[in-house]
């Protein structure tokens, strides 16, 4: 799971900006979607980042594991992300 | 834990070239803004003025160097605070920007950073060799400017233009896999070619062609009783344009941008956009249709320029002149006559 060609990541105060620069498309979110967007950027797959952020917020996996599906799945069909 | 609700899309690009964005009005998120932003999403850098053609609606009025043009020693200065700013997306024009003696380097710098470079050029210097380095460098686009499907339509308004050498070059590029774009000014004299002019894009096998109504800046401000399209030329480009895009959807990008620069102006007022404009001086314009610079990146750390960009947009001068032009589109003539926002005069 990858980045595709043109996009572009950034770490902003509120988040993370995510520039596809071919489109010309900006996209936003906030800290807690910055810390799924940096994870893959690391390359890290969805059951790493699950794994990793359950064990950072002391979170219940299951519950987490849907919001970062959910996230990924909409970073896809922005076209940004490819699976 | 929330990561989707705050995950918002931004259509929105291309006014005049920069990328823009905004978020459904129920979700007003931090991002929203161009101060939300620790620095520039896009750097619109004109690298010099100089320019082989001496066209009629050239917004820069383009052709002999401008003095104080930035040394090879400040370019790449400039360069590494961009890297380090972490600017994602660079745009490159002149001028001529392929007559700068550096240019080479500078994208090679640029794309050895990792940031997406666009060239903006009138493809005329695109040789097979540069076509080559073109491919290696990997740009996000190289963007030709054809102002008509017929050398006699574009050669008319493109002074000392040769439009085959720009045809030649597209067909080259997009044989060796560079992403090629063309973009196209209306004009009385070429309005009635943009049809055809789309269909050629689109059998060149280019990525997108690119058009929008004529600026009132530069050596068009100066043109503009003979350039300015009719209404009724308008109104029926637009029908061409909603045609072609529907007929080339998902084959070829046609973006045109509806409104004009009035238009443009009046909506940056409210939402000013994450991006700089360099000129070949250092200086830093707010907008290309506004005479307000803000501060000069031979002068001033660029993260510095950028915190003077953000304020210059409330400074109640902008906002007067601002508004002044909007009532009155005439004052768009001195779009190139630059003020510094800071300095009294």
């Amino acid at each position: 799971m990858e980045f595709k060609k043109h996009v572009q990541v950034r770490k902003e105060k509120f988040g993370m900006v995510i520039f596809e620069t071919l489109k010309e498309k900006v996209f936003v979110t906030n800290p807690t979607g910055a810390e799924i967007v940096e994870r893959l950027k690391d390359k890290k797959t969805p059951d790493t980042i699950i794994a990793e952020l359950a064990e950072q917020y002391g979170a219940d996996a299951g519950a987490i594991a849907e919001d970062v599906n959910c996230f990924i799945n909409n970073l896809v069909r922005q076209e940004v992300l490819a699976k | 834990m929330e990561p989707t609700k705050n995950f918002n899309t931004t259509p929105g690009m291309a006014v005049y070239g920069t990328p823009s964005f905004e978020t459904a009005p129920a979700l007003a998120l931090a991002g929203e803004n161009f101060d939300d932003f620790k620095a520039p999403l896009f750097l619109a850098w004109q690298i010099n003025s100089v320019c082989n053609l001496g066209c009629l609606h050239c917004c820069e009025e383009a052709g002999h160097r401008t003095p104080g043009e930035m040394t090879r020693e400040q370019i790449f200065n400039f360069l590494r605070q961009v890297r380090e700013l972490g600017i994602p997306y660079v745009a490159i024009s002149g001028g001529e920007p392929l007559l700068h003696p550096d240019f080479l380097e500078v994208a090679g710098f640029i794309r050895e950073a990792g940031i997406s470079l666009k060239v903006e050029t009138n493809g005329e210097f695109i040789d097979n060799r540069l076509v080559e380095r073109f491919a290696a460098l990997d740009f996000r686009s190289v963007q030709i400017s054809l102002d008509g499907a017929t050398s006699a339509t574009h050669e008319v308004l493109r002074l000392k233009g040769d439009w085959k050498k720009s045809h030649t070059a597209v067909k080259n590029l997009v044989k060796k896999g560079v992403t090629t774009e063309i973009v196209f000014v209306p004009t009385s004299f070429n309005i009635h070619e943009v049809g055809p002019a789309i269909d050629m894009a689109y059998n060149l096998g280019c990525y997108g062609f690119y058009t929008g109504k004529i600026m009132r800046i530069g050596r068009a401000a100066l043109n503009w009783d003979k350039l300015n399209p009719t209404e009724e030329q308008y109104k029926a480009f637009f029908r061409i344009l909603d045609e072609k895009t529907k007929q080339y959807e998902n084959k070829m990008k046609v973006y045109y941008y509806p409104y004009d620069v009035i238009e443009e102006l009046k909506y940056r007022l409210q939402k000013p956009s994450a991006s700089l404009l360099v000129v070949p001086n250092g200086n830093t314009k707010l907008i290309g249709p506004l005479p307000f610079i803000c501060g000069n990146v031979k002068e001033q750390p660029l993260a510095e320029v950028w915190e003077r960009y953000k304020k210059s947009w409330r400074e109640p001068k902008v906002i007067k002149f601002t508004k002044r032009v909007i009532k009155d589109p005439n004052l768009l003539a001195e779009s190139n006559k630059w003020q510094n926002v800071f300095e009294t005069r």
